[in-house]
């Protein structure tokens, strides 16, 4: 036993070694942590510490859970991640799916490249862009309506069209990053099914029919199944960032909540009740999505 | 096997790195307090003149400053304090924001001997969580100046008590002015046009329209960050912001329920409807704000006093005629009361730990700082270095400082953490001709300073969490009303809605805990 386990680590110390960095990283920065969850059953006093503050058991849970703001926060964050995953999943294959059918190289890298550029922009640039594109009264947006002798929208300001504004802006920023992986899976189809389909003379549409989308399957599943679990986990800064008063009623999310009563207010333990409340709902969304695909398919994340 | 021994390792580490952990913690934070209240009991008292404390010290001190005036250990203010009292401060701050830095230490269980807040909620709830000393412990045996300072201002030190009445932080005094709040006007404008300041908010209204007129692609009253500026209009209209203390009926009231608040939330829907004030004055910020007023977009507005300097110094370089000046405040309505809300409020501090070893030298060196001596040291700096007595007890600066921020930037006069006790006057020396008349003027149109009642951490509870709910819900109406996007009709709504969301537990609140501090108050 011990002898296979010794030639077993002989043999791959190395990727072990670059192993290690990453271990470090999550037991450091995700697991460690983790503890810090008891402060949502404690009254958390920041002198005395996490050990020495009293218990209060489920209190903050309950506040949370009977706050008025409850329904509209869970409805709000959910809508908005819906939303995200069904129209920002799809754009990507898309994108990659038609760069796949580009035949000129150079096109091809050039797109690819302008694409996902907006990933490495900060959030608070593509806000503060966004912002001064939809300005309602310098807006260059707002002046193309204008031109075409349309009364100029206050984009900002409608509760209804913050959904669309922020999923539109998600797509716009990471699609091309995102495109990246399905083109890395895309490139691992055999050519020879290409070969053989175009002897039986498939057009390229059947191509991509029946060998592309088939042969990227397995990859679409495990990143849809990541995805529904982070359905709930939206980008803080993006929705803090562009969100005002007048249009809470839609964009109003569990984590911006989370800021203002927990480092607003100093209110760290029912900051983190409601964290943790999120991070179940988001554990729940994982598990069952990755069991309905085991059962339905052959793919699965474990 | 494997699986085995990976489980054994990596449990071994989290132990490692779970108990590494708590025991520092504790170690820290317990060693500290029982070395801090041992030194506290047995040191013999030292004598109460400041003279008496020459020996040489070094004090820990978490303190801040801003990017106009990053913090200088060279700066003349510290070399004059060490000459004074022998201590030298070991300043250490924060890079980004003070309150996460005041969280993060006194978590750490390892402060600093004092720590600058900005905001004195904080030091309530540092205090009541034990984090601090308890100043007023120390009044007698440390504190002579600091005691006459307390009768001296008597407010003050209440709105610092906290519920049980303890006091947890050392209040700033004087630099306050610079908070005051008015309303400015391009009086160069004005003047082109012959129009006339306007006395009322519908004589607002009517010179608003006027300038829009001549200004078609103007936005003529702009103000930044939103709905905070309610703050500031609401008392000409005889309302407040929030909860409020009526000082005519004798009893606290919430705001936005009342009718006198629609009338100003009216009177805002008209200007945005009528393109006097941007459509997206909700999310206009510092830097989009200074833009519109420097390019002639906006004639009026709402900000800080200090705000006429900063405009003039820098636009007159381009347009010699641009003078953005005081503007009386207009009344709500004709024979009604014209006047700001009353900011000149600084609720800066210096916090002392609990843990600190030397508490009694800490407190023999502030109590320095409420000395009169003290106070014209931090305030003027050194005589014929910075400034002259031009007697009649009056002084000038010497040191050829522009404006107050290069005073700052030089000396490290009036910046944070050198002073507690500051004498307004020299701010106001260095202040331009129509920044003076400013200054002088603003007195006439400032309201009553509202109390602060201070509550307990049960209290405070409820204010973060119900009070949050009702807050948010506020906000989001108001803008819809202001905004356009919600019919007036709908106010009625409103109103039942906020009390049923429990505005009248808060009031009650507001009401209890006002009524306690005055007990306090007056039982000392």
């Amino acid at each position: 036993m011990a002898e296979t386990f010794v030639r077993k680590f002989n043999q791959s110390k190395y990727l072990l070694l670059l192993f290690i960095p990453c271990l470090i990283y999550y037991i450091l920065f995700r697991y460690f942590p983790m503890f810090g969850v008891i402060i949502s059953f404690k009254e958390y006093n920041i002198f005395k510490g996490v050990i020495n503050s009293p218990w209060v058991g489920f209190k903050y849970y309950e506040m949370f859970f009977q706050s008025h703001d409850f329904y509209k926060l869970l409805r709000n964050t959910f809508l908005l991640g819906l939303y995200k995953l069904l129209f920002g999943f799809p754009a990507p294959i898309l994108l990659a799916l038609m760069l796949n059918e580009v035949k000129q190289r150079i096109f091809k890298k050039f797109v690819q490249s302008i694409s996902y550029l907006p990933h490495f922009i900060s959030n608070v640039v593509v806000v503060s862009m966004i912002l001064m594109f939809l300005s309602p009264s310098s807006g260059i947006v707002n002046q193309l309506i204008q031109a075409f002798g349309m009364d100029p929208v206050n984009f900002m300001s409608r509760p209804e069209l913050f959904r669309a504004i922020y999923v539109l802006s998600e797509v716009w920023q990471h699609t091309g990053w995102e495109a990246i992986l399905y083109l890395a899976a895309l490139s691992s189809i055999d050519p020879m099914l290409y070969e053989a389909a175009e002897m039986d003379g498939a057009s390229r549409w059947k191509k991509t029919i029946h060998i592309t989308l088939p042969g990227i399957v397995p990859v679409i599943i495990v990143l849809f199944i990541l995805n529904i679990g982070s359905v709930l986990d939206i980008s803080f800064e993006k929705v803090f960032l562009l969100y005002n008063p007048a249009i809470y009623e839609t964009s109003d999310i569990l984590s911006t909540f989370v800021y203002r009563t927990g480092l607003g207010q100093g209110n760290f333990s029912y900051a983190s009740a409601v964290d943790v409340f999120t991070g179940i709902i988001g554990l729940i969304f994982i598990y069952s999505a990755n069991s309905i695909s085991r059962k339905v398919g052959e793919t699965s994340v474990w | 096997m494997k699986k085995t021994v990976f489980g054994l390792v990596s449990l071994l580490l989290v132990i490692v790195l779970f108990t590494g952990c708590s025991k520092s913690n504790n170690g820290g934070s317990a060693e500290g307090s029982q070395d801090g209240s041992g030194i506290a009991t047995t040191t013999p008292a030292g004598s109460t003149t400041g003279s008496t404390m020459k020996e040489e010290h070094t004090i820990s001190f978490l303190n801040y400053s801003l990017p106009s005036w990053p913090y200088d250990k060279e700066w003349l203010v510290w070399k004059l304090l060490k000459e004074k009292t022998g201590v030298t401060l070991d300043v250490q701050v924060p890079s980004g924001e003070l309150n996460d830095a005041l969280n993060l230490t006194v978590a750490s269980g390892n402060m600093p001997d004092m720590m600058l807040t900005l905001e004195s909620e904080l030091a309530k709830k540092f205090g009541d969580q034990g984090a601090l000393v308890n100043i007023l412990e120390y009044v007698e045996k440390d504190l002579p100046n600091f005691a006459k300072f307390m009768e001296k201002y008597p407010t003050l030190i209440q709105n610092t008590l906290t519920a049980d009445g303890k006091l947890y932080m050392f209040p700033s005094e004087g630099l306050g002015v610079t908070n005051a709040m008015i309303y400015l006007y391009r009086k160069d404008i004005f003047d082109k046009h012959q129009l006339q300041q306007p006395q009322t908010w519908d004589e607002l209204h009517a010179v608003l329209k006027k300038l829009k007129e001549l200004y078609p692609d103007s936005y003529p009253l702009t103000f930044r960050n939103g709905l905070d500026k309610l703050l500031n209009i609401a008392p000409s209209f005889e309302t407040g912001d929030k909860y409020y203390y009526d000082f005519d009926k004798n009893e606290w009231r919430y705001a936005p329920v009342e009718d006198n608040y629609k009338k100003m939330v009216e009177y805002l829907r008209t200007f945005v409807k009528e393109g006097l004030i941007p459509p997206d004055f909700l999310s206009i910020d510092t830097k989009q704000w200074q833009d519109i007023i420097s390019t002639n977009r906006a004639f009026i507005t709402i900000d800080y006093i200090g705000r006429i300097d900063f405009f003039n110094k820098s636009m007159r370089q381009e347009n010699p005629d641009f003078n953005l000046t005081f503007m009386p405040t207009p009344a709500g309505w004709k024979g009604g009361k014209a006047l700001n809300a009353f900011t000149q409020i600084d609720e800066s501090g210096i916090m002392v730990s609990s843990t600190s070893k030397q508490i009694d030298d800490v407190m023999k060196f502030i109590d320095y700082l409420y000395t009169e001596e003290g106070r014209d040291l931090v305030s003027w700096g050194q005589e014929g270095t910075t400034y002259k007595d031009i007697g009649d007890g009056k002084k000038e600066f010497t040191g050829g400082y522009m404006d107050l921020t290069d005073l700052q930037k030089k000396t490290g006069l009036a910046t944070y953490g050198s002073n507690l006790w500051f004498n307004p006057d020299a701010i106001i020396a260095l202040a331009s001709p129509e920044l003076k008349a400013a200054y002088e003027l603003t007195p006439k149109f400032v309201d009553k300073q509202q109390p602060k009642p201070a509550f307990t951490p049960e209290e405070v509870l409820i204010l973060t969490t119900t009070g949050q709910e009702i807050d948010k819900f506020r906000l989001e109406n108001i803008s819809k009303f202001v905004l356009g996007t919600q019919s007036m009709e709908d106010w009625n709504q409103y109103v039942t809605n906020l009390q049923k969301l429990g505005v009248d537990k808060i009031l009650s609140m507001y009401k209890t805990a006002y009524e306690r501090g005055l007990e306090s108050g007056s039982a000392e």
